[in-house]
């Protein structure tokens, strides 16, 4: 199961739509990636992946993994002093270390599953940031 | 459409037998059989971090470059998920080779183009890797990456099934505390020993062995520093003897040596040996060393009359005795 950010009332900010760019990414990485070697095997990756960028862009470790899928209920506190500009690096840095991890496994297998869907959001929440 | 039944099917198989196997051995071979059903590969392996096993089945042509190459892979792919890193100097390696097909004929600087290398994981624990390698680039496609992962699945459920039997297997017949044989297993050992003995008409030697006024240092460090005496007893023990000899903790801080083919002089002489050792090794104790003694009794086939296991054990316990009422610190050979 993976928990969605909730949308709150109103116009929402920068902050908030970067969060929401990338809950859905991370949970269409989940989704795409489980069909294809499983959740234990992912669940791994994804903590191995958030414990090692979690040192530098500590909001992530707020992101709780589990094989039942990645819970996001916690992300909005933990992102509440940030820029969208911070949150927005350390995703991309998570992501970009998960792309490694199923590289240095899997060679282009995976990624070029996921590279149409993640480009285009990551080009998104640049445009979201440089509105601001 | 058709092709994806055929595979469907020839998975089943290969996770039936993969499930039947009941060591890592059969585990890989019930593998390598269904491989080439469903994949084209130059090279299949596993890691297995408990076992320290590099296991690879490759063509024949496969290089020694290429085979490097698959092993430093399948090391770096677990690394990513273990904590400590492996010495692979006390790796086992094994590499098998098969015929090469036809179109799959590896020149010597071959190289490794694609590959799929997945964890073995189960329970949130990682129990090593398995690959798939090509000389190829873009060998694998979603669909054999979907099989693969099944597959390893099956591989690391069986591995994890076979490591928990293997652990109760080894409390069964293993003391906690010293990492020796117990008493179970020696009772078991010299009955088969024995009987192997008469059998074969060869030799066959017990040592008891029994660790001088041992009550004291228990009274005197206390029973923390008393275990440890006995482990580091065991361990010199362990290590004192040949491959196929028996070590056993017998009860309390008795220990027993059960040496198939060992003539009663050779045995004379290992008891000494050890003897001597035990009495110049420090044993380090809350930052001060003492000194620690043992004195054994020895029998033997055929120099002593015996009908049984049993015999032979209370000849060696009555030398025993009698080193311990001449003072300890020595050896004894049991005499009628």
């Amino acid at each position: 199961m993976v928990s969605v950010l909730k949308e709150g009332k109103g116009r929402k900010s920068a902050t908030d739509l970067v969060i929401e760019l990338y809950s859905t990414l991370l949970i269409e990485i989940w989704e795409i990636v489980s069909a294809l070697i499983g959740e234990t095997i992912l669940t791994l990756l994804f903590l191995t992946a958030i414990r090692k960028i979690g040192e530098k862009h500590l909001f992530l470790s707020s992101l709780k993994v589990s094989e039942e899928g990645i819970v996001l209920d916690q992300l909005e506190e933990a992102c509440q002093k940030l820029s969208p500009l911070e949150i927005h690096r350390g995703f991309q840095n998570l992501v970009n270390h998960l792309f490694q991890l199923f590289s240095t496994m899997t060679e282009g297998v995976i990624n070029k599953e996921l590279f149409p869907k993640a480009f285009p959001k990551f080009k998104e929440a640049d445009r979201i940031i440089s509105k601001k | 459409m058709r092709l994806i039944f055929k595979n469907l099917n020839i998975l089943r198989s290969a996770l039936n037998a993969i499930s039947a196997a009941s060591d890592p051995k059969g585990i890989i071979e019930s593998t390598g059989t269904y491989l080439p059903s469903l994949f084209s590969f130059a090279s299949f392996g596993i890691f297995w971090k408990a076992g320290l096993l590099i296991h690879l089945c490759q063509e024949e042509s496969c290089s020694p470059s290429f085979t490097k190459e698959v092993a430093d892979n399948i090391l770096k792919v677990f690394s990513i998920f273990g904590d400590e890193s492996i010495d692979i100097t006390r790796l086992n390696f094994i590499v098998e080779k098969k015929g090469a097909s036809p179109d799959q004929k590896l020149g010597a600087k071959t190289a490794l183009k694609s590959h799929l290398t997945l964890p073995l994981a189960v329970e949130g624990e990682v129990l090593g890797c398995v690959c798939l390698d090509s000389e190829q680039p873009n060998a694998f496609d979603v669909q054999d990456l979907q099989f693969f992962s099944v597959i390893g699945y099956q591989i690391a459920a069986s591995l994890k099934q076979f490591q928990k039997i293997s652990s109760i297997k080894d409390q069964a017949i293993y003391d906690k505390l010293t990492n020796v044989h117990n008493r179970r297993y020696f009772d078991e050992k010299i009955k088969g020993e024995t009987q192997k003995s008469f059998s074969s008409l060869t030799p066959l030697s017990l040592v008891m062995v029994d660790i001088d006024l041992f009550k004291k240092v228990n009274d005197t460090y206390g029973h923390h520093a008393g275990d440890s005496v006995l482990s580091k007893i065991a361990s010199l023990l362990k290590n004192s003897v040949r491959k196929d000899d028996t070590v056993a903790r017998y009860g309390g801080d008795e220990f027993v040596l059960v040496l198939p083919g060992a003539k009663l002089e050779v045995t004379a002489i290992i008891a000494e040996r050890i003897r001597r050792l035990i009495e110049t090794t420090p044993f380090e104790i809350e930052s001060s060393q003492i000194h620690i003694t043992i004195s054994m009794g020895i029998s033997n086939i055929p120099t002593h009359q015996v009908k049984s296991g049993e015999d032979l054990v209370k000849m060696a316990d009555q030398a025993l005795y009698k080193a311990k009422n001449e003072g300890r610190n020595r050896v004894c050979i049991f005499m009628e």
